[in-house]
């Protein structure tokens, strides 16, 4: 096997804590451009949720980086904080739905100054 | 092994991300969002956050996003949405906005392991391995857990029970209210509203 002209990179036992942030990084924007382009008030949501699981991705990755579990009770809090969020927020969503009838937030603009 | 399960997964989720924000169906968008949810089980379970795993599958990926669908279902608004007009001319600078973010968001997770950090990273792994392994006894504040990285750690879930009902018992209980309250909230706003009678007898329409 002739001589590669690199040297390989040497390849971690476990994923490091890096590539972890980086990619809740990448989810977390992602989700970010879904709030600021979509204008479904439920796609919003999703997109809401999805910076939340980006946000439990980097606990998660930063527990086990100190070793702590204290990371890890963190997301069951925003866990249980994006379901009571999820509760109350659809139930807007429909309570707006019967009064005007669209779910999209350019039609709901009452408050526009 | 673990990095190529980890690179595989990486790329399935955030394609179901860009799929999720891409799609002009919400029903596809929940289904993708769904996806998402599975991967971050996936990386759980790599970083050994197994009871986590578990939670996320089954109140994400089953009880908050089968919300999510029946309202979608209940709304109607299955159907294409038309083309975004929002911000209409604004549109790209929403679009280098989170660049910019997603440039920053990864240029400090790539930063994390750099030598002023490796010094306090490496300090902290230094208490890791002084402290004695695995005790099942609450362990007291920032006490550094056994090294669960790839171990079979058959008492993790009763680690973290023991934490959870012992140093943060408290925030449990206000988690506990706080959901009574959305659970409250919801039903007021969600129902039908009758026509209220005010104080004069006067039948008013609140909207």
């Amino acid at each position: 096997m002739p001589a590669l002209p690199f040297p390989l990179p040497e390849i971690p036992a476990t994923v490091p804590t890096e590539a972890y942030l980086i990619l809740s990084g990448i989810l977390f924007a992602l989700g970010c451009t879904g709030v600021i382009l979509r204008k479904s008030a439920l796609t919003i949501f999703m997109s809401i949720e999805l910076m939340l699981n980006a946000v439990n991705l980097s606990f998660v990755a930063f527990a086990r980086q100190l070793g702590q579990f204290d990371g890890q009770i963190f997301v069951f809090f925003v866990m249980a904080v994006a379901a009571a969020e999820v509760a109350v927020g659809l139930a807007i969503i429909i309570d707006i739905f019967r009064s005007r009838c669209t779910a999209d937030i350019d039609d709901v603009s009452w408050l526009k100054g | 092994m673990e990095l190529l399960v980890f690179l595989g997964v990486a790329a399935l989720s955030v394609a179901s991300a860009l799929m999720m924000i891409a799609q002009r169906n919400a029903m596809y968008s929940a289904l993708f969002l769904v996806l998402n949810f599975f991967c971050l089980a996936v990386f759980y379970v790599l970083m050994g956050a197994y009871f986590l795993a578990v939670v996320q599958v089954a109140v994400y990926a089953g009880a908050i996003m089968v919300l999510m669908l029946f309202v979608i279902m209940l709304l109607n608004v299955a159907q294409p949405e038309p083309s975004d007009r929002r911000l209409g001319v604004f549109r790209p600078f929403g679009v280098i906005a989170a660049f910019i973010l997603l440039a920053e968001l990864v240029a400090v997770g790539a930063r994390y392991g750099a030598p002023p950090e490796a010094q306090a990273t490496g300090a902290t792994t230094a208490a890791v391995t002084a402290t004695p392994l695995a005790r099942p006894t609450i362990p007291p504040a920032a006490t550094p857990i056994a090294d669960h990285v790839g171990a079979a750690d058959v008492g993790h879930t009763q680690q973290l029970a023991a934490v959870l009902f012992s140093r943060y018992l408290f925030p449990f209980e206000v988690t506990s209210v706080l959901l009574l309250v959305a659970i409250l909230g919801a039903t007021i706003l969600a129902r039908k509203r009758p026509e209220y009678e005010d104080v004069a007898g006067v039948s008013v329409r609140i909207k």
